[in-house]
């Protein structure tokens, strides 16, 4: 499909396309790389970065004043548009990427406002509010690329080399890693993404595209103005964006292919046109939430129906070295408000241990998993991982060092298939995706639910969910695994399946924190039993002393042991 | 797979429509949306109005296009316009900016362009292509500060002006002839178009002890700043820029909320002085239902000595060129000449009002050569 629409683009230009066609197909072109850009960032990573005009408008300054001022040729205003875009962008992204939802929405917006003031009360080298006029056309190695179909063609010979990388960039780690990140960020912490680096890594690749896209758009209309720093811009590629379908290169090209052309398509109408193109845009999102490459997938999977997917050869992952010692906390305190959730725990997970964890609703089991799995940051206490100190680590950082943690309601990525969620547990171990893929197949064999590889985690059901995500832990083959009500939902026989590979995972030398409110389950599994209530430890021993200690019997299970009864 | 092939191009091949070989094209490339909608759509019906004036023998074709008031628009506006039939010269934007970007390329497809866009820069740029209607920024902004000393006495001039390119390029030469008279404003700040509240810089340069406020800002906040300086009772004259002279503006105000305030400006229609000029603002408000103002005016002014060139033999756009150039023309608001770098006009106005019409009155015409000696 995308070879038609490419190729339809080009026997357009190259046939039919007035020296008008050609000036808005160009245009079309900028708007589309510098949507790619924003693809990274706000597709991939979730990020609504409201600085991606500001940076087109950055590097369209750069090409600006070196092009009219300092009479500097393409090969040396292209790059450095690039090149300043990025610059700035590494440090105000550190700065507001910790920001969440509309708080960095509305810091990367400040950007935009800063950068224009600066292009308004900088005369001197942004000439003020005229902007400057002049700019040369592009010269490359002594040839002036004329404008029409030798200026298109450059424009969209870049457009599909920035397509293809973007494109790669998508399939390949990281992009996949933006991904579990937009879906989770919990959960892609733990499984060892630095959320931060990511961050950083898609804003920064989003400024570059916005800077060769901002150079193209000077080159193009010659002269640069602080139009190019203002709202419209950024909103044209929001647009863009989310009618072309989020996250898709070819999304922005579709999309920026017909948000250029739609109102040229109803100028006759003078100011009415803005109303037609308003509802063609309203029409087009209600009949394609997803986007408009969306709607064409939809319709070839409806027609050719869906295209079968090529599974890896499973590959085991590669064991890291057991080491001596497993996790170790001592007199783990945390509080929320005036309530303290844990006060005090101290526990060891030994290599080849099963530890259970059991108390009441609200005794502060999941808090410890939080704060083991760096999910929360502990009031005080220490944490020990491997023999090395990790207390206040976060989570990516514990993940890296070892430790795999489930969650209690299944944390599975809507929209993907099983094999890219448990792949994703990998983006942070291995080379590549594909290597990731062949891992994850291991691990999903292993569960024995490899032949869910290809389905959607959409519509999974409880059990099978559970499992998938056990999977997402094994296959990182953590040193210590900490599970939050595994067996939650499942069949007696499912049960008894868990077990069996949870005692094999042990014998491997794993240390297991296991959190169960199914005594039947996990008192034969254990080796070792801590009961919490009110965040503090009621009980620590071997499990056959649970149901005798009359404090736990009291506080979780209801029953008071015989010994104690009445006579 | 052909068909959607076939159908994906000709949707993008679908516009514009040619004009017929015989017929002269003058497209109205004007800013109707946006910032400046309501200067750009003065400009677009003084435009229109004068090409009804058909000369015998000539079809005249005319397709109006909303450029916004981004430069990219404006130039696919005039790429769009140049493909459209036989083109004899383009009404263009009012906005700098969008000038500025369309210069290189209208000289590139050789189309004169007609303005009246008051950023001096345009006709700074030695294209031999544009064609200014409107007295630029060193003729109004003269005639404004030689209004404050001159006329009105006053040597403590408070400045408040826009952020934009039209305000810096005002402030700029307002800067100029106020030295040029030995005379140093007390007071100068920018202020951004999209400012809610005028009163906080108002307040400021009253602080700063002025004998009388000088505003050059846009047609909102210029209303704006009078409902403001009226409300708190300042009694300072204010000579405010070209958007004061404005119906459009004068109906945002009560006529109480404009006694004693003056305005520079090319002509002011509604002011009459003619019976040709009041016959121009009968037929403007018989065509449009609105008042004309001097964008309209100017902009009528320029289309017709285009058609004039026309009628007197011009059928290229070169030539056109060549007779916007070289002649002089005796338009409804002034006389009309290049000064070889395409500005055709070169006088302005004082206009004030009284405090009891929207209506201004003619205050004082500063003619050339009384401003080139400036």
């Amino acid at each position: 499909m995308c070879v038609a629409g490419a190729l339809a683009l080009l026997v357009y230009a190259l046939t039919t396309a007035s020296p008008y066609g050609l000036r808005v197909l160009t245009v079309a072109g900028v708007y589309a790389l510098a949507t790619f850009g924003f693809q990274i960032v706000f597709g991939l990573g979730g990020a609504l970065s409201l600085a991606q005009g500001a940076f087109f408008g950055l590097g369209a300054y750069v090409t600006g004043i070196l092009g009219s001022r300092y009479g500097l040729g393409f090969e040396a205003t292209f790059p450095l548009s690039l090149l300043v875009p990025v610059v700035v962008a590494a440090p105000v992204g550190l700065a507001v990427l910790r920001l969440e939802s509309h708080y960095f929405a509305l810091a990367t917006l400040g950007i935009a406002q800063v950068l224009h003031l600066l292009a308004v009360n900088v005369p001197e080298l942004t000439g003020g509010a005229n902007g400057l006029a002049g700019v040369p056309g592009v010269v490359l190695f002594g040839w002036a690329v004329p404008r029409g179909l030798p200026m298109a063609a450059l424009v969209w010979g870049l457009v599909a080399l920035g397509g293809l990388a973007g494109w790669r960039l998508t399939r390949g780690r990281l992009g996949r890693s933006l991904t579990t990140l937009r879906d989770d960020p919990l959960a892609a912490a733990t499984l060892g993404l630095d959320v931060g680096r990511l961050r950083l890594t898609a804003f920064a690749v989003s400024a570059l595209f916005a800077g060769a896209a901002g150079a193209l758009a000077v080159h193009t209309q010659r002269v640069v103005s602080p139009e190019v720093l203002e709202f419209p811009v950024m909103v044209s590629i929001l647009t863009i964006a989310v009618v072309g379908g989020r996250g898709r290169m070819a999304g922005a090209v579709l999309g920026a292919v017909l948000l250029l052309h739609l109102p040229e398509w109803f100028r006759f109408l003078e100011r009415g046109y803005l109303v037609v193109y308003g509802a063609a845009l309203l029409l087009t999102v209600v009949l394609a939430p997803d986007g408009l490459t969306g709607l064409l997938d939809r319709a070839a999977v409806r027609l050719f129906g869906p295209r079968p997917r090529r599974l890896p050869d499973p590959r085991e992952p590669p064991r890291p070295p057991t080491p001596a010692e497993g996790l170790t906390v001592a007199g783990l305190e945390k509080s929320f408000g005036g309530v303290r959730a844990v006060d005090g725990v101290s526990l060891a997970l030994r290599p080849g241990g099963i530890t259970g964890l059991i108390g009441p609703n609200g005794s502060g089991k999941t808090t410890v998993i939080n704060l083991l799995s760096g999910l929360e940051q502990p009031d005080s206490g220490r944490v020990r991982l491997g023999g090395r100190d990790v207390t206040g680590a976060p989570a990516d950082r514990l993940a890296r060092a070892g430790l795999a943690r489930s969650f209690q309601a299944a944390a599975l990525p809507g929209g993907t298939s099983v094999l890219e969620a448990v792949a994703a547990a990998r983006l942070a171990l291995d080379p590549d995706a594909a290597t990731a893929e062949a891992h994850a197949l291991w691990a999903l064999e292993r569960l024995g639910v490899g032949e869910l590889a290809g389905r959607s985690c959409d519509g999974l059901p409880a059990a099978l969910r559970r499992r998938v995500e056990l999977a997402r832990s094994l296959v990182r083959r953590p040193a210590v695994l900490l599970l939050d009500e595994p067996a939650a939902g499942l069949t007696d026989g499912e049960k008894a399946e868990l077990a069996t590979l949870l005692r094999a995972l042990a014998r491997e030398g794993m240390a297991i924190l296991l959190v169960e409110h199914d005594m039947g389950f996990l008192l034969p599994l254990a080796g070792r039993v801590v009961c919490l209530d009110r965040g503090r430890t009621l009980y620590d021993g071997p499990p056959d002393g649970v149901r005798r200690d009359p404090a736990v019997a009291a506080a979780y299970l209801g029953t008071v042991p015989p010994a104690e009864r009445p006579a | 797979m052909r068909r959607a092939l076939s159908l994906l191009i000709g949707l993008l091949a679908g516009v514009p429509i040619a004009a017929r070989a015989d017929t002269l094209s003058f497209p109205v490339l004007v800013p109707l949306t946006g910032f400046l909608s309501l200067e750009g759509t003065s400009q677009r019906n003084g435009a229109v109005l004068a090409l009804k004036q058909t000369p015998a023998g000539i079809t005249v074709a005319s397709e109006v296009v909303d450029t916004g008031t981004s430069p990219e628009a404006a130039v696919t506006a005039l790429e769009r316009a140049a493909g459209s039939g036989t083109v004899g010269a383009v009404a263009a934007s009012m906005l700098g900016t969008q000038m500025l970007a369309m210069l290189p390329l209208a000289q590139e497809l050789k189309l004169p362009l007609v303005t009246v866009s008051g950023t001096a820069s345009i006709t700074e740029q030695g294209n031999p292509w544009v064609f200014r209607f409107f007295p630029g920024d060193a003729v109004t902004k003269s005639a404004h500060a030689r209004y404050v000393v001159e006329e009105l006495g006053k040597r403590r001039p408070a400045v408040i002006y826009q952020t934009t390119a039209y305000g810096q390029s005002g402030k700029t030469h307002l800067d100029a002839a106020f030295k040029a008279l030995g005379v140093t404003p007390v007071f100068e700040e920018g202020v951004d178009p999209a400012a809610k509240d005028l009163l906080p810089v108002l307040t400021k340069a009253l602080a700063a002890g002025p004998d009388v406020l000088v505003l050059h800002l846009h047609s909102g906040p210029t209303a704006l700043l009078l409902r403001q300086a009226a409300s708190s009772g300042v009694t300072l004259p204010i000579v405010a820029g070209s958007a004061m002279h404005q119906p459009s503006t004068a109906a945002l105000l009560e006529p109480s909320e404009l006694k004693g305030v003056c305005a520079e400006t090319a002509a002011s229609p509604v002011s009459g002085g003619s019976a040709e000029m009041q016959a121009f603002t009968d037929s403007y408000r018989a065509a449009f239902g609105k008042e004309p103002d001097a964008f309209a005016l100017g902009q009528y002014d320029g289309m017709t000595m285009v058609l004039e060139a026309v009628k007197a033999g011009a059928r290229s756009p070169d030539a056109i060129r060549k007779a916007l150039s070289a002649e002089a023309f005796q338009g409804l608001a002034m006389t009309y000449k290049s000064d070889g770098k395409g500005n055709m006009a070169h006088s302005a106005v004082i206009v004030c009002y009284d405090g009891t019409s929207r209506v201004p009155k003619l205050a004082k015409r500063y003619d050339d050569p009384t401003l080139a000696a400036q």
